[in-house]
């Protein structure tokens, strides 16, 4: 692999941790799904770098687009704050 | 978020470094090899191989090649899998009304301005991902995925009552499921039925030509290599699910007062 795309994937997948970690320990449930929806454009970039165009493609879509759209429902149906 | 979540979750992220950069230094048990393996090597040189079509399926896509027409039984259960989940989301609501005039008018104009620039570009880039599943990377559920995130997209900016005014309904868009499951289907029956009336040896999920069957799906269109089954899975495999995401979202979106008389039901049968 080329120097420049391993370095890439590294920062994405710093990202993706740091983004991961708040997610978890936010209390405000949207602001969860806003970090984890980071989290996998980061997933998008390794999964791009790492020459897997096809699973780039069903993961765009699916978890920055589908999965905040359904969790948002389910926020707006019970609580916006944990705990 | 305060200054110390940050600091815990940089640390996080030098301790996943680290642990990484020992993975890769082999301090961990032995790595993976980097060479391609014998297995890829078949696939790489069979998905289009015009020189033996026995073995080929003759798509310029090897994923493709692999998820529709080598393991395309999997893929097929795949797809009845999602079917059972949708139908069972539909299944918990059973008896809801979809009503129109309950207020939602959706966001500003700013935002219905900038969608409609959108729509045609996001509907655009799904359909050609599922067209051309065969020649480039995507397919049927990565196409179908796209369009129906536009579909989401319109449902939240232009508002549910809008998109029931405009003809959308869960009965119109299981009607689009079941059709795309029924061509599926179909598609993987074609050279069956055919080899049965022409009294000639073939397979369920035949594509190209095999050893003691001479029956092939049409290879090109036009001057274009058309892969056979691969195309027609990926148009009615994007037909499924961009109705059935939809659907799901729907489903899953509606309002209290339509949901009220399920409930009510549900009541009287207890």
């Amino acid at each position: 692999m080329e120097p420049v795309a391993i370095l890439l994937a590294t920062v994405a997948a710093l990202l993706s941790v740091i983004a991961t970690y708040l997610a978890v320990v936010s209390k405000d449930l949207l602001v969860a799904v806003v970090l984890s929806a980071v989290q996998s454009t980061a997933y998008a970039l390794i999964y791009y770098v790492l020459m897997a165009p096809d699973i780039v493609l069903v993961y765009v879509p699916v978890s920055v687009g589908l999965l905040p759209a359904v969790s948002v429902l389910l926020i707006k149906k019970t609580e916006r704050y944990e705990g | 978020m305060r200054a110390r979540e940050l600091a815990i979750a940089s640390s996080v992220a030098l301790m996943v470094l680290l642990l990484a950069y020992v993975i890769e230094l082999g301090g961990l048990g032995p790595l993976a090899p980097h060479t391609i393996r014998d297995l890829a090597k078949s696939y790489l040189e069979y998905a289009y191989n015009p020189w033996n079509a026995t073995v080929s399926s003759m798509a310029l896509e090897a994923v493709t090649a692999i998820v529709w027409d080598y393991r395309g039984l999997d893929t097929y259960f795949e797809t009845s899998v999602l079917f059972v989940a949708i139908i069972g989301v539909a299944a918990l609501y059973r008896g809801y009304r979809e009503m129109r005039g309950l207020g939602g008018a959706g966001l500003s104009e700013i935002v219905k301005t900038s969608t409609r620039v959108l729509v045609p570009l996001i509907l655009v880039a799904g359909a050609s991902i599922a067209i051309h599943g065969h020649l480039t990377p995507g397919g049927g559920f990565q196409g179908g995925s796209f369009m129906a995130v536009l579909m989401v997209l319109l449902a939240v900016v232009f508002s549910l009552d809008y998109a029931f005014e405009r003809g959308l309904s869960s009965r119109k868009l299981l009607a689009i499921r079941s059709a795309g499951l029924i061509g599926i289907l179909l598609t993987s029956l074609a050279l069956l039925v055919a080899g049965a009336v022409a009294g000639v040896y073939a397979y369920v999920f035949q594509n190209m030509v095999r050893e003691s069957s001479e029956l092939s799906m049409p290879r090109w269109i036009f001057d274009r290599p058309l892969g056979g089954t691969l195309f027609f899975f990926n148009v009615f495999e994007s037909l499924a699910v961009v109705s059935g995401l939809t659907l799901t979202f729907i489903v899953l979106a509606l309002r209290r007062e339509e949901v009220d008389h399920a409930l009510a039901a549900g009541e009287w049968y207890e």
